[in-house]
């Protein structure tokens, strides 16, 4: 790859495409019987931070018999370098084109990435469509939360893996080495063969002529009906990475990663996370201290984060925080906390980690009325929060972010009003405080609802765009009125196009394709989106999106996803939606006591907890 | 306070890395390496390492230098080996020596750099025009070059810091050779140097290796031995 060294000066960051970061490996391209390039449909510093791709980089790594290498994204300028002077994608390690490789992965972690998979396809040189995909090019694969319904991707995807991949990722790669020499067909039967595989061209789909699917079925033999998703049993046995890539660039997150454990019992109803990384598993103690000073022996950060979907659930946060805090003060590191529930207690453990109260503590009640809390099963009222809040002021914090959602299933203007009041409540609770005026900045931001697969509200509609702007100028306005507070909120052209994607069918991948031959790619970045392009690539192919975004499905209609298996049941879900309609809540499971969600008895596993057993919860 | 000045060389992909990034990749290295670090006071402690001047994105260096203040005494050549295992890709520690802790700072000791550029012409020109073009720019009393930076655009006389500016052929490439003024008390860059070259001699800038070679202070000495 001569032509880079001579691009690398022209662009920003040439940091993003030079590989060599420590704990990086380059193997020997010939002594691997099959080579993987895993591309993050994003660029670089996005990439590297997500845990996923450290752990498949080491679960595949360690093989003797296999090599994994990184792509991403590249930005906007080196993209259009590579284009003048016809430099193919390339991996980091090897610097190898991305075609040459027999495995092309990509992790699929949000929707609005799906344009830049299209577009990484076409900067490697590889055919967009299976169909025309011939001879021994790479075998493309995807993984990750969107893989539960990757069906406007299906088209491109040779294969997609549904669920945990430190097990099925070595199955599949252990399949093409067995497959070697065969045709591309026979290599697809195999791998549709491994359990948690889908391999969309092995099935049809049918539309009804309201245009819902009527029904997705294998069209050959030995082709499972339903795809269910892998899962890893005990997390304490499976394999971490405690030598991840330490990058050079400043990435999002960059920090040693503890995975504290997978899965979520909240059960919050708008949230596909808490469904699809069911049951909630938990490292052990002793495994997280270890893997913990192995990680920072290993990179040197001076900063450890314990990540999960709801760290203060962890059954023993206490010792695991106050274990590291005071094994790690002298060496100068930092233990964070990113994702805390809303309550004192999590406020006092953020209050352990945190001796200087520079940075701000977020909380995300998610909806400002009690009622609609109820309805999305969050869990929290307003004595939480403001007791929270109350907490962290006596503790020192002077600046808050709190986090919502606008257009909610069942969402008025009172319960957007009932924001605003919430945050002047916290306003008050600053003022007995004695938080001297103006010292107390409280953030606020809105992001709109959007309905995703495999959730108790993935029947619902979105809110109409029109509607959520609404919403968001009224919240603008009202809390214009209250002095230190700050109102932002996501656009709601990006949150209709992703809910266009979450929900959509394999009729939408002619709109990914005409919108990325306008130069639709990297549309999470704002710089990049063009909603007046997507408006255009629908209307040439003459589909509607508001078809995707606005339908309410009816329980007994066919869902373009209902052949992928999280293993969360449906009727479950029918019965937490009209729970939801009734304003009914549901408890946590960890207290022992089964919601029924089906997950336990379908993989015949036990929520796993790290408490010793005459613990109290 | 024990301080001990490591030399290192930068290239590879590291000669694509800021300043910054390297800042943080020898942090890092050292906390592997378990250096027995000073850290800075205050809330934000950060250990103690103070480096000569900033490479430019895209150049290499061949004896690129920083400071290590320590808490206690270690042999430099047992600094340097644990340091060594622990570099990434294109970081190569060289060498260590134990300076006074109460020396005056790498950064204020630097008056100059020495660099060579080397690449190829667009067209091939004779050695005699070569000479001539380049005496001409040197002569002319003022260099101004303009360059972009984060704000709009910035306009010096380049002239005063080009201390010497030579070239020789190498393998049918050409190789600059250029000493400039570096450091607080004013600073030449070489791609400023180029800028003004590419106005008059056939050649893209971008094209051409650079390598920073040596630093030196003000009488001469190699920043190394200060």
């Amino acid at each position: 790859m001569n032509g880079l060294a001579h691009v690398l000066p022209l662009v920003e960051k040439p940091g993003r495409y030079i590989g060599g970061e420590y704990n990086s490996v380059e193997k020997g391209w010939k002594e691997a019987e099959v080579r993987v390039a895993f591309a993050f449909p994003d660029i670089y510093e996005v990439g590297m931070s997500h845990l996923g791709l450290q752990i498949l980089y080491h679960v595949v790594n360690r093989r003797s018999d296999a090599l994994l290498e990184r792509v991403f994204a590249p930005w906007t300028d080196m993209e259009g370098e590579m284009r003048a002077r016809n430099l193919p994608l390339f991996a980091l390690e090897s610097r190898r084109p991305v075609r040459d490789f027999d495995v092309l992965a990509f992790t699929l972690q949000y929707e609005l990435s799906f344009s830049t998979v299209v577009n990484m396809l076409d900067l490697a040189g590889i055919p967009l469509w299976t169909r025309d995909r011939t001879g021994d090019g790479p075998i493309v694969i995807a993984g990750g939360p969107c893989a539960y319904n990757p069906e406007p991707l299906a088209p491109f995807l040779d294969a997609v893996f549904l669920g945990e991949g430190e097990e099925g990722f070595n199955h599949i790669l252990d399949a093409i080495i067995q497959n070697r020499g065969r045709s591309r067909e026979e290599t697809l039967v195999a791998l549709a063969a491994i359990p948690g595989v889908y391999v969309p061209y092995f099935y049809d789909v049918q539309y009804l002529s309201n245009g819902v699917v009527s029904q997705v079925v294998p069209n050959r033999p030995g082709v499972p009906n339903r795809v269910v998703k892998q899962i890893i049993g005990n997390l304490d046995e499976a394999p971490f990475p405690t030598r991840p890539i330490v990058p050079y660039l400043g990435v999002v997150h960059d920090r040693a990663m503890l995975e504290v454990f997978r899965g979520c019992t909240r059960g919050c109803r708008f949230c596909q996370a808490g469904a699809v990384y069911r049951p909630v598993r938990e490292r052990n103690l002793p495994t997280l201290m270890e893997q913990a000073r192995e990680l920072l022996r290993n990179t040197g950060y001076d900063e450890i984060s314990l990540t999960s979907l709801s760290t203060s659930d962890y059954s023993r946060i206490g010792p695991l925080v106050e274990g590291l805090v005071n094994r790690y003060a002298e060496q100068k590191i930092n233990v964070a906390l990113p994702s805390l529930r809303v309550d004192a207690f999590s406020v006092e453990l953020a209050g352990t980690v945190q001796k200087v109260r520079r940075s701000s503590l977020t909380f995300a009640p998610e909806a400002g009325s009690q009622r609609l809390r109820d309805v999305i099963n969050k869990g929290v009222t307003e004595e939480d929060l403001l007791a929270a809040v109350g907490a962290a002021f006596t503790a020192g914090w002077q600046r808050l972010k709190l986090y919502f959602m606008l257009g909610l299933p069942t969402e008025t203007l009172d319960d957007v009003e009932e924001i605003a009041r919430l945050t002047e409540g916290v306003f008050a609770k600053g003022r007995e405080a004695r938080i001297p005026r103006g010292r107390l900045k409280v953030a606020v931001s809105a992001s709109s609802f959007v309905p995703k697969p495999h959730t108790s509200f993935q029947w619902e509609p979105q809110a109409p765009m029109a509607e959520l702007r609404e919403r968001q100028s009224y919240l603008q306005r009202r809390l214009k009125g209250v002095r230190g507070s700050n109102f932002n909120w996501h656009e709601a052209e990006t949150s209709f196009l992703e809910a266009v994607f979450a929900r959509g069918d394999r009729r939408l991948a002619d709109v990914l394709v005409r919108a990325h031959a306008l130069g639709c790619r990297l549309d999470g970045w704002r710089e990049c989106f063009r909603y007046d392009l997507w408006r255009q690539a629908f209307e040439d192919t003459g589909i509607n999106p508001g078809d995707y975004a606005y339908r309410r499905y009816a329980y007994t209609d066919t869902l373009p996803w209902d052949h992928l298996d999280p293993g969360i049941g449906k009727q479950f879900l029918i019965l937490e939606h009209r729970r939801a309609m009734a304003g009914e809540t549901t408890h946590d499971c960890r207290r022992g006591v089964c919601t029924g969600c089906g997950l336990c008895p379908a993989f015949e596993v036990e929520p796993y907890t790290a408490r010793e057993p005459d613990e109290p919860y | 306070m024990n301080r001990i000045r490591v030399a290192y060389r930068q290239d590879g992909p590291a000669r694509f890395v800021s300043h910054l990034d390297i800042l943080r990749a020898f942090e890092r290295a050292a906390r592997r390496a378990e250096l027995p670090l000073a850290y800075t006071e205050g809330f934000n402690p950060r250990p103690r390492l103070t480096f000569a001047a900033p490479l430019p994105v895209g150049m290499t260096g061949a004896q690129e230098l920083v400071d290590i203040d320590l808490t206690r005494d270690m042999l430099p050549e047992d600094l340097v080996a644990s340091l060594a295992n622990q570099m990434p890709g294109g970081l190569v520690v060289l060498k260590g020596r134990k300076v006074p802790a109460g020396g005056g700072a790498l950064m204020s000791l630097l008056d100059r750099a020495v660099y060579t550029a080397r690449g190829g012409l667009n067209e091939n020109t004779p050695a005699n025009e070569l000479d001539k073009r380049i005496e001409s720019l040197l002569n002319c009393g003022e260099v101004f070059v303009e360059r972009r930076t984060g704000k709009g655009f910035k306009r010096k006389d380049i002239r005063p810091g080009i201390r010497r500016l030579v070239w020789k052929s190498i393998a049918g490439e050409i190789e600059f050779l250029m000493e400039l003024q570096s450091g607080s008390r004013g600073n030449v860059r070489p791609d400023e140097v180029f800028i003004a070259l590419a106005e008059v001699l056939p050649l893209q800038p971008h094209r051409f290796m650079v390598c920073r070679t040596a630093m030196l202070a003000r009488d001469g000495r190699l920043l190394w031995d200060c």
